[in-house]
């Protein structure tokens, strides 16, 4: 397909998603209220008792932002949120049929969704990242700050993260059509059952194959709340690079390659 | 309006803008198409009439390739479907049962997207097609305050985006008030005989169809009983012809047509005296000669000309009664 057409359609898509204001509020309400509340309070903390409450800013704090945003929790909302739009926008409009009767290939109206959300769920998101650069210099006092390369990989971190699973439910929601009803099952699984199946020692490297397991292996941080102190997060599996690489292109070859057949072939 | 006035008819045209051959889909045990053998004319209002659940939405979807058909060929502006799919709908506008939106966007911002996915060169159309339809001053409002009149007229806009060579609409008038349908109807003449597009329009209302458009099918239970132009379809299909007469002596004239070999049957009426021929109408003129000559005044002698209304009943009917089983059937 003639790339001019492909952007134009994946601007068409982005205008969808980012006018629904409904689904841009509360992710942009989940992407910085926790950031904002999480400085707001070490910061008052602070200025009411030095002496038991360091400065909220530092590296310290900046890690512990990372794992709010990035951690496996605030962040994988957002993309939730905006992939499921992205995905059943459409559909739920009732115009899906009136965009396949133009005759463009639905394949290529079901590739424009997946740039157009990764398009508003990244900015959301670097917003988001923007913040808690922000916190942690502006509140830092006298604590060490994030070198450069730490500040980058946890921007990669975060874009990768909430891109695939963006990805993810751009086309589970394609497949299910249902926009309710694929953000409880992402959430339900995102949040509860990868939690859980990861806990349950006796499934061993199965257990790799959950999504979050895998992403996290690139996080530049421990996001299990360990490094300095454990605060009793969620279990963190050791695994390679490249099975945490595969594990990732799995989840995203299988659902996306389902949205694409289910929008190729449903009944418009 | 901007979009060319006079469509390019594709060099490839056939005479028709659709035609399918042995068009055939199923839902399960149910069959909704049954053999459909449609030909529609370019150039022309084609109305596609049945009752509710006849099948008319199905073989607009499928042509449309919104759902696949299980046997038969298609053809959309001389292109095969779903063959030269792309092909074919380039040049197509349609609404397919209620025209939706996308609630939180304006009317010209719903454009922008289906403009974006047709192609560049649609960008300079939706100005002109939102003035066509009358809805240039609200354009930039949200659709979710837009009335049904005003959904219905946004998606004629759609349509145009395509510059159609054909449209296809789906119950186009639902919702719409007396002043819309009339405002409607003569859009589509315009688009018609000025522009010279073909419009296919499927509908139940018969009165409708007969107003708007030049030919029409009647399909029910999925298959077409009888296509054609409006005014052979209304006349054709009746093998009996009648007339109304006015006369100066209404029981001597029934006792002339009682004589008359011509007449089958005679009888008073609200608008005078009933006269079913056992022929042609021609045989008219003898049957007023021989009242004059029986001195019986004339003041009147019209045939009847049967509405779609009459016809379209008729021939559902008789498919009703070609259903009922061997032995029942009276």
């Amino acid at each position: 397909m003639n790339p001019a057409i492909a952007l134009r359609m994946v601007g068409a898509d982005f205008l969808k998603i980012r006018k629904k204001y409904s689904t841009l509020i509360w992710a942009l309400v989940l992407a910085l209220l926790p950031v904002i509340i999480f400085f707001l309070v070490n910061a008052i903390e602070h200025s009411s008792s030095p002496a038991t409450h360091e400065p909220a800013g530092g590296t310290e704090h900046f890690i512990t932002g990372l794992r709010l945003l990035g951690g496996l929790f605030f962040g994988p909302l957002v993309a939730i949120l905006i992939g499921v739009e992205a995905g059943t926008s459409d559909l739920s409009a009732g115009v899906f049929r009136d965009i396949v009767v133009t005759g463009r290939s639905r394949l290529a109206l079901f590739a424009s969704r997946v740039p157009a959300a990764l398009a508003l769920c990244w900015s959301v998101i670097v917003l988001s990242y923007a913040l808690i650069l922000l916190g942690t210099f502006v509140f830092a006092g006298n604590l060490p700050t994030p070198s450069g390369t730490l500040i980058l990989n946890g921007l990669g971190f975060l874009l990768l993260a909430t891109g695939v699973l963006c990805a993810v439910s751009v086309g589970f929601s394609s497949l299910v059509g249902s926009k309710p009803g694929a953000i409880i099952a992402l959430i339900a699984w995102q949040l509860v059952a990868g939690s859980l199946i990861s806990s349950i020692s006796s499934l061993g490297s199965a257990r790799d194959g959950v999504l979050s397991q895998a992403l996290s292996h690139f996080s530049p941080v421990n996001l299990n709340g360990g490094g300095h102190h454990d605060h009793g997060g969620p279990t963190i599996l050791n695994m390679s690079g490249g099975t945490a690489l595969l594990v990732l292109i799995a989840w995203l070859v299988v659902f996306l390659g389902l949205g694409s057949w289910r929008t190729r072939t449903m009944d418009a | 309006m901007a979009a060319s006035p006079t469509p390019n008819l594709p060099s490839q045209a056939s005479g028709l803008a659709i035609e399918t051959r042995g068009l055939t889909k199923r839902f399960g045990e149910r069959t909704a198409l049954d053999g459909i053998d449609l030909q529609v004319p370019m150039g022309s209002a084609f109305g596609f009439l049945g009752p509710n659940g006849a099948g008319k939405t199905t073989i607009i979807r499928t042509l449309l390739g919104l759902t696949h058909a299980d046997a038969g060929t298609m053809a959309i502006l001389g292109h095969p479907v779903p063959a030269e799919r792309s092909a074919a709908l380039k040049r197509v506008g349609a609404i397919v049962e209620e025209p939706r939106f996308h609630m939180h966007l304006t009317g010209r911002e719903n454009l922008r997207t289906i403009a974006a996915v047709r192609g560049p060169e649609v960008d300079a159309r939706i100005a002109p097609a939102l003035a066509r339809v009358g809805l240039s001053d609200r354009a930039d409002q949200k659709v979710k305050s837009y009335s049904m009149g005003m959904r219905q007229r946004l998606g004629v806009a759609r349509c145009l985006l395509a510059d159609p060579l054909l449209l296809i609409l789906d119950e186009p008038t639902n919702g719409l008030d007396p002043g819309g349908i009339q405002e409607f109807r003569e859009m589509i003449r315009a688009m018609v005989e000025q522009e010279g597009r073909t419009v296919f329009i499927s509908s139940h209302l018969l009165d409708e169809v007969e107003k708007t458009c030049d030919a029409a099918a009647i399909v029910d239970r999925g298959k077409i009983i009888t296509q054609g132009a409006i005014s052979d379809l209304a006349d054709g299909g009746s093998a009996r012809h009648e007339l109304i007469l006015g006369v100066d002596d209404a029981d001597r004239a029934l006792g002339v047509l009682g004589a008359s070999a011509l007449v089958a049957e005679a009888r008073r009426s609200d608008e005078g005296l009933r006269v079913v021929l056992t022929g042609e109408l021609s045989s008219a003129a003898q049957i007023n000669a021989d009242l004059v000559g029986a001195g019986i005044g004339v003041a009147r002698l019209e045939p009847v000309r049967q509405s779609l209304e009459q016809r379209f009943l008729e021939v559902t009917s008789r498919l009703d009664a070609d259903l009922v089983p061997d032995g029942v059937k009276a």
